[in-house]
């Protein structure tokens, strides 16, 4: 039925987000952006793609954090206009995108108020799909209460912050319980949510926010290591969703290093594979632990990527469901990344490490 | 080289040339050829990366020259009152060619950038300026506002204590506990004032209500005139506002608020003789910057105003500098890096202009090695080049947006000349409206020089472009309105009527003498006037559409000659062409001869052609002697419907079976076909290879390799001609109901305007009170404006567009093979008009 009746309120949306999506650099652009000498022989590169001359206008020396901010540009106009023109409920999927936009600011602006750093600043480096009206009123806030009383309680986020509201002082390890019981809230509603659109939407939304979650608790778990969080706290932070949930979730609760979160992850064959070499390097080298656990979280983290993208690049394949809609711009934001990324090799002449983004086509 | 006589019934005859240009007169050669615009190079390095190329450099850095005079275009537009920019044609041309070309563009390179450093910092100041000044006014806002709330307050200090008294507000009242009440002209009330964005107000009491824990006393009013940002231009209101509290940390909690949310905030004195002092030297400071502020806005103007001055030539010259490289780019170099080499494709006719061109390249640049320019011997197929002026220009590229026409096919574009506006024309027809169209198109033509310089906008540019079009359309408007004696709705009587009505009797009799041309005016107003228009334009619309269609048919045959496929002839046209004419040619003479029968005179009535074509179809060989049309009919029939039952066959089988025959005889001598056309490609490149090697390279094409050889099988054969035979026949009759539209539109254009005119003029064109005279005006000037809005643009675009589908359809299907790809030649002026 959702055939029948998709296109009359989202058919004009969908295509045009699909033809968002033939503009996504292809391997072979990205084989070409590895190869330029200079960042104006990227940007020259750049120009031959769906990105036109959106860097024409910018006087020479080009930075990459121009670079990055007008491609984040490019891609907030498109949200924009995919927003402006979307009714209900694709609205109100399209918001719940942004939410995860707005808790990243607004723990960065809490952490950075924390430091004392300069207001203007941080507001600057907030990511743009998340800004809300009052957010800049963050930065007077001194304890959590204060913070959801003067501001949050009138965001979408308000409910996501009642959980949090016992942590009285803010410090780094609060402002990041907080940020992980925000989220976990987060994917808990917005899975909720996708459940309520019906079948295709709810198939391909739950397995993206599954993994979501599970690679958030598999994170937590591997952060927490040495930490002072206890096991019960970390616990709590774990989203009740997701593949590994619950037996995974309880055996990760009680992890205490990489091998038995690994050991927790053999249930899901997918997840087996992030594990294989990670294990071996640390098994083999086990007299330097703490550099050898960080050198196999930035790899785990590579795998997340890689398979956020691969489980995005599935969206695509079925029609009819919002589910496009999230995967374009978790995939513009992987594409951001790896421009910048190789921009910013090509700057500081890091040829070597220039492979290391994550093709997406 | 052909000396024909430049048509446009091929496309022009097109030579492949090769160019060794001397690396010293690349630049100048380039920049002749593009002036001629008559060249289409050839990419000779597809498979180098654009930024691998060997002028990218050069091409960066005009880049970057274009984009400062982008800069300075954007910073000319925004500048409120106008900038005069001189246009191009007005300006001495800077010249780019010749022994001092380099320096030329390396000192516009440098003015360039002098002009951008200077007009940026003056940007700057200007900016830091409006900044100030900017701060300076709200400032003055703040005090004058607050100023107004205080003296308000003071004359209202009794009502303010009252209602303080009762207030439930915890912060005041305690305050006025401690202070045991205000006095009148003392505040003692500590409080933040300043401004903000007009938008974030709401957001901002919201948060602040929240923070202060709902003790909030805030005052804020607008602020007239909006702010208005020098670099961009955008438009920002502010409000003033001002926050009564009591205690250090509640203030300062505000404060952060407020800076956090970008309000700006002043310090304001309580006491009022502070606050009319400040206002003073606000005011004072005020002043002086707008001084300096003015003067900066002068210096910028005038600098802006001498970059006006020769602006366009430099975008033109940055212009043509980089199409210049960019073609550089696509050249190939030589061995030793001395030459560079070029493939082009070039008309053979314009071969001694460009020689010529390439003599003057060399003579301006002031060097003595010209470059060489020799024919290629290729197999590629050439672009399609139709040679068209401002006549045939429009009417070609009706048929190119249909298609590009093969290489030396055929062009129906030629044909388009004078089938299109008489197709439309049969739907339009009308002497008044085809007048209307015709002026209106004699005014474009007219005034075509100026028209051409100024930017029309997108419609009036469209209907520009199509002038001529819209001229022939209007002649051959008038042409059938006058066979159809139409003249908006109303007759013309030019001759005497054939009939006439004696006795008042509303049943006319014959005079016996024939109306000379066109429609009798005598059948305007009859009772059976729409019956007998009706009837004659259906069978008109069906006779003339076989017409076009047999016509259509008959252009394959110098295509089937000019590509050296007779075999086609007696394959596709013959028996196409007995299958269109012996059903729908037999019907068109059919028509012909009942109109020339006077059927009063004949014992039976006239029979209906349409169930004629029924029943022969039906039930072939029989014929209702009631309904016989002449003698012998039924045989007749028989032996059509014969031949056409053969064609159908005939075509689907004869081309399989001649390629089938094709193959055998190549099988059968003992040859066996190799897998795929490639490797024989691959093998016979590589002889060529060694050979070429032998001969220092020299007279082959470099872009060669990638030919595609299409493999003829014998099933896409079989498979092509079935799909053919359907097309065609089933095309046939769907076609020939297809033109009925000439019938329709042209029944609805004459009905229509027909009702206009009753419904608008009708018994009011002999006025006989002032109030008539004034209906008359009103009305007419009704009639007027429909007769132009609905009758001739709307009508006119419908008639148009069927007419269009009628050659793209009708008439293309029956013979254009297309597949060409248009001549693009690198030329300036092109360029110059797109931008």
């Amino acid at each position: 039925m959702e055939a029948l009746f998709f296109n009359i309120d989202n058919g004009f949306l969908e295509g045009i987000v699909r033809g968002y999506k033939s503009g996504i650099l292809t391997q072979n652009q990205y084989a070409n952006l590895t190869q330029c000498e200079t960042l104006e022989d990227f940007r020259t590169q750049l120009s031959a793609t769906d990105y036109g001359g959106f860097l024409a206008n910018e006087s020479l020396p080009l930075s990459t954090s121009t670079i990055q901010e007008k491609a984040t540009q490019i891609l907030v106009d498109q949200f924009n206009y995919l927003r402006g023109n979307a009714v209900e409920p694709l609205n109100k999927f399209l918001e719940y995108i942004t939410y995860s936009y707005m808790i990243d600011n607004i723990i960065l602006l809490i952490t950075g108020t924390l430091h004392e750093r300069d207001t203007h600043e941080l507001l600057e480096r907030c990511h743009p799909l998340g800004v809300f009206e009052s957010m800049p009123a963050l930065c007077v806030a001194t304890t959590v209460e204060e913070l959801y009383q003067s501001v949050l309680v009138e965001t979408p986020l308000a409910p996501y912050f009642r959980d949090c509201l016992s942590a009285n002082d803010l410090d780094d390890l609060n402002i990041e319980i907080i940020r992980n019981t925000v989220y976990k809230a987060y994917l808990e509603d917005f899975h909720s949510f996708c459940g309520t659109l019906g079948q295709p939407t709810q198939d391909v939304m739950q397995r993206t926010l599954a993994f979501e979650a599970d690679r958030r608790t598999i994170n937590i778990t591997v952060n927490s290591f040495n930490t002072e969080l206890s096991k019960e706290q970390r616990a709590k932070l774990f989203p009740t969703i997701g593949r590994l949930w619950p037996e995974g979730n309880n055996q990760l609760a009680k992890a205490d290093d990489i091998d038995q979160v690994r050991a927790a992850c053999e249930t899901v064959s997918e997840y087996r594979t992030f594990f294989n070499d990670a294990g071996v390097s640390s098994s083999s080298a086990h007299g330097n632990g703490g550099i050898d656990d960080l050198a196999a979280a930035s790899m785990l983290e590579d795998r997340f990527f890689r398979m956020e993208v691969f489980l995005n690049k599935q969206a695509f394949l079925q029609q009819f469901q919002y589910g496009v809609f999230f995967s374009y711009v978790k995939l513009k934001e992987q594409e951001i990344r790896n421009l910048t990324w190789i921009a910013e090799c090509i700057a500081q002449d890091a040829k070597d490490r220039i492979q290391d983004f994550i093709p997406i086509f | 080289m052909s000396d024909e006589y430049p048509s446009l019934l091929r496309s022009e005859r097109m030579s492949l040339v090769q160019l060794f240009v001397p690396t010293e007169v690349a630049h100048d050669t380039v920049h002749e050829l593009g002036e001629l615009g008559d060249v289409q190079f050839k990419d000779l390095n597809p498979s180098v990366n654009p930024f691998q190329r060997s002028f990218v450099g050069e091409i960066r850095r005009i880049d970057d020259m274009a984009r400062r005079t982008r800069f300075f275009d954007a910073q000319i537009e925004k500048e409120k009152d106008v900038v005069p920019v001189r246009p191009l044609y007005e300006c001495a041309p800077l010249l780019t060619v010749g022994p001092r070309s380099a320096q030329t563009v390396d000192e516009l390179d440098t003015t360039l950038s002098q002009y951008e450093s200077k007009l940026t910092t003056l940007n700057e100041s200007y900016q830091t300026l409006s900044e100030r000044t900017r701060e300076l006014t709200e400032a003055r806002h703040v005090l004058r506002e607050t100023a107004v709330f205080f003296d308000k307050a003071h004359t209202q200090t009794s009502n303010i204590r009252s209602s303080f008294d009762d207030s439930a507000t915890p912060l005041l009242t305690s305050h006025d506990d401690r202070e045991g009440g205000y006095s009148a002209g003392s505040f003692d009330l500590e409080f933040v004032a300043g401004t903000i964005e007009r938008s974030r107000v709401p957001t901002f009491e919201r948060v602040l209500w929240r923070v202060l824990r709902g003790n909030l006393y805030m005052n804020h009013t607008d602020i007239a005139e909006p702010f208005i940002d020098p670099s961009t231009n955008a438009e920002t209101r502010k409000n003033v506002f001002i926050i009564f509290a009591h205690g250090d940390v509640v203030l300062a909690k505000i404060r952060k608020v407020a800076e956090s949310m970008g309000a700006t905030i002043f310090p304001i004195d309580a006491n009022a003789d502070k606050r009319a002092d400040a206002l003073r030297e606000v005011e004072n400071r005020l002043e002086d910057l707008q001084t300096v502020l003015y003067n900066t806005g002068i210096g910028r103007r005038s600098e802006l105003v001498k970059i006006g001055e020769s602006l366009r030539v430099w975008q033109d010259v940055v212009k043509k500098e980089k199409l210049i490289y960019e073609t550089l780019n696509l050249f190939n170099y030589d061995v030793r890096r001395k030459t560079l080499i070029a493939e082009a494709w070039v008309p053979t006719r314009d071969l001694t202009k460009i020689q010529l061109a390439l003599r003057h390249a060399t003579e301006e640049s002031g060097t003595s090695v010209p470059p060489i320019l020799h024919e290629l011997q290729t197999s590629k197929t050439p672009p399609t080049f139709h040679r068209t002026n401002k006549f045939t220009e429009g009417f070609q590229a009706i048929m190119d947006s249909y298609g590009i026409s093969a290489y030396q096919e055929i062009n129906p574009g030629l044909f388009a000349i004078t089938t299109f506006p008489f197709l439309f024309a049969v739907m339009f027809g009308d002497i008044g409206h085809g007048f209307i169209i015709l002026i209106a198109a004699v005014y474009m033509i007219l005034r075509e020089k100026a028209m051409a310089k100024q930017d029309n906008g997108e419609i009036i540019g469209q209907f520009f472009y199509g002038r001529y079009i819209i001229l022939m359309m209007g002649l051959f408007s008038i042409y059938t309105g006058f066979l159809y004696n139409d003249l908006f709705s109303k007759t013309l009587h030019l001759f005497h009527s054939g009939w006439t009505f004696p006795d008042n009797s509303t049943r006319g009799v014959y005079t016996g003498h024939t109306y000379p041309f066109g429609l009798d005016p005598a059948w305007h107003g009859a009772t059976n006037a729409l019956v007998f228009t009706n009837s004659y334009k259906m069978k008109m619309s069906i006779v003339l559409g076989v017409i076009h269609m047999t016509f259509a048919l008959c252009l394959q045959v110098p295509n089937h000659f000019r590509f050296k496929r007779k075999s086609d002839i007696y394959t596709n046209f013959i028996p196409q062409m007995l299958f269109l004419q012996s059903i729908f040619g037999y019907l068109v003479l059919c028509i012909l001869y009942k109109w020339s029968v006077d059927w009063t005179k004949s014992p039976v009535s006239p029979p209906s052609l349409l169930n004629m074509l029924i029943t022969m179809f039906l039930e072939p060989g029989k014929v209702d002697p009631e309904k016989q049309l002449y003698p012998g009919q039924g045989f007749v029939q028989m032996v059509l419907l014969g031949i056409a039952g053969v064609c159908v066959p005939w075509l689907l089988i004869s081309k399989p079976y001649l390629a089938w025959r094709e193959m055998h005889k190549t099988t059968g001598a003992g040859y066996v076909t190799l897998g795929n056309g490639e490797e024989t490609a691959i093998a016979r490149h590589s002889t060529d290879e060694t050979l070429e090697g032998e001969e220092e390279g020299n007279g082959r094409a470099i872009a060669e390799g990638d030919e595609e050889h299409e493999g003829h099988d014998f099933g896409d054969v079989v498979i092509h001609q079935i799909i053919h035979t359907i097309e065609f026949c089933l095309g046939c009759i769907s076609h020939t109901a297809s033109y009925l539209r000439l019938w329709a539109l042209s029944l609805a254009h004459a009905q229509l305007s027909e009702v206009l005119w009753s419904m608008t003029l009708d018994g009011r064109t002999d006025p006989k009170s002032i109030g008539g005279w004034i209906g008359l005006g009103i009305m007419g000037f009704m009639w007027l404006n429909l007769t132009i809005g609905i009758l001739c643009l709307m009508e006119g675009l419908s008639a148009f567009l069927h007419a269009l589908r009628l050659h793209w359809v009708e008439g293309n299907s029956k013979h254009f093979e297309g597949g060409g790809y248009p001549f693009a030649p690198l030329s300036f002026a092109g360029e110059g008009k797109e931008a």
